[in-house]
């Protein structure tokens, strides 16, 4: 009983982070301004905070971390605390160090990482709308745009029942993306103290 | 988000290099067919028995030259069932496996590439060894007849599969655990014991096959 009680508890605290957004109606626009201020934006340097949420459980795991992203297929995603976890992304080229291997490969060998690649790239350049292997809808708030993505293969589907990328209205830059599995459990990565445009060291999105 | 593609190769060698070791088992060596049995019981194991209240570990399994990473959290819930949940550091979550209180073994998720009946069967011993959520009383002890008598075994059995519990003779310090046959060893596994009684690291191996899981528990800031 107790189970059922916290997951309609979880289903109505979900509920509740759309409750305030509203459809947007004017989506060309959006698109344009969109482009226009991912057209002025060269780099992204800012922390993270992820936050599992096992929602049967009542269990939240949170890690912390720092991204990075340079125009425009270069992604450095490092986890430090609790743990080390270091991913890479230069092109078509993917590394993944964790801890005590290092794991190098291509997307291209991927179908699947390929496309979530892509989102993660569509993202930042403010594409994705283009992107075919989700049906988008987009809300808004005073504040941020919610574009609700939904995985149109099955491949995809299975990982993931949708997710949400949140945008600032002022730069159109990530402020939190949502996944949600399936099991209804679901995962939030928080973006903070954002600098934008700064010069990133090559050595960042380096694979060697 | 993104990286949970990045263990899929991974996990397809995963799937078939579990599946080949269970064939690879017949052919493990003669281990336990001189033990014998002791009077006695295995109260002295209970000091030894790990508590899980809620833990996290960073995991990294290898199986016949793949590698997979992830963070395992152990919980026991109020129910006093055990939560098994295996995530990659990005969040995506590889399985969901409980233990109820008397042991009976339920799976709650599993991603479609490892859900494998031969797979689910492994991992589910594999963890049973480790948890040692065995009560007590239904361990009997045994020692070998010549060789290794510095060493005490505490052993209960399921069906075909027999879980030792490995003491020093005084059964004063917990060496490892073992799982086999009544004859053969198929997995050897070592615990190390912290004062709270939360193991500070858990390595799991399977004999003849190259299959090897590492726990490392990861202390979280108080904030979290």
């Amino acid at each position: 009983m107790r189970k059922y009680f916290l997951f309609i508890l979880f289903l109505i605290t979900a509920g509740s982070l759309f409750a305030q957004y509203k459809s947007v109606a004017d989506k060309s626009g959006f698109n344009s301004r969109f482009t226009v201020a991912s057209a002025k934006m060269n780099s992204i340097a800012s922390d993270f905070t992820q936050i599992k949420n096992l929602s049967l459980l009542s269990e939240k795991i949170t890690s912390k971390g720092k991204f990075y992203f340079q125009k425009d297929d270069k992604v450095r995603m490092e986890y430090i605390s609790p743990y080390q976890y270091l991913m890479v992304i230069n092109g078509p080229k993917v590394m993944v160090k964790d801890g005590e291997k290092t794991n190098t490969m291509s997307s291209k060998s991927n179908k699947m990482f390929q496309q979530i690649n892509q989102l993660m790239i569509d993202c930042m350049r403010g594409t994705i709308f283009e992107n075919k292997n989700f049906t988008t809808r987009l809300f808004e708030d005073g504040n941020t745009y919610l574009a609700e993505m939904t995985p149109v293969a099955s491949q995809m589907a299975n990982l993931f029942k949708k997710v949400n990328v949140i945008l600032r209205k002022s730069d159109f830059t990530v402020s939190q993306v949502q996944m949600f599995e399936p099991s209804g459990d679901y995962t939030s990565i928080n973006y903070s103290n954002q600098k934008l445009n700064t010069s990133l060291p090559n050595d960042l999105f380096s694979i060697k | 988000m993104t990286y949970s593609a990045l263990n899929k190769k991974s996990l397809n060698h995963l799937s078939i290099t579990i599946i080949a070791v269970l064939i690879l088992i017949s052919c493990a060596p003669k281990t336990y067919k001189n033990l014998q049995s002791l009077n006695g019981n295995a109260v002295c194991i209970s000091e030894f028995l790990p508590k899980y209240d809620r833990v996290l570990y960073r995991t990294t399994v290898d199986v016949a030259g793949n590698h997979l990473s992830g963070i395992l959290l152990i919980k026991e819930m109020p129910d006093s069932s055990t939560r098994l949940v295996f995530s990659n550091e990005a969040g995506f979550k590889f399985f969901d496996f409980e233990f109820s209180k008397t042991g009976d073994f339920k799976v709650y998720s599993i991603i479609r590439k490892m859900d494998k009946e031969s797979v689910k069967k492994t991992l589910k011993k594999d963890f049973q060894l480790i948890l040692m959520n065995k009560p007590v009383n239904h361990l009997s002890p045994y020692r070998f007849k010549a060789q290794k008598e510095d060493e005490k075994y505490y052993a209960y059995h399921e069906g075909k599969d027999y879980y030792y519990y490995i003491t020093n003779k005084d059964c004063t310090s917990l060496l490892r655990l073992e799982r086999g046959s009544s004859t053969k060893k198929v997995t050897e596994a070592i615990l190390q014991l912290q004062k709270d009684g939360v193991p500070e690291s858990i390595g799991i191996q399977h004999k003849n096959f190259n299959f090897e899981i590492i726990l490392k528990r990861i202390e979280e800031n108080a904030e979290q």
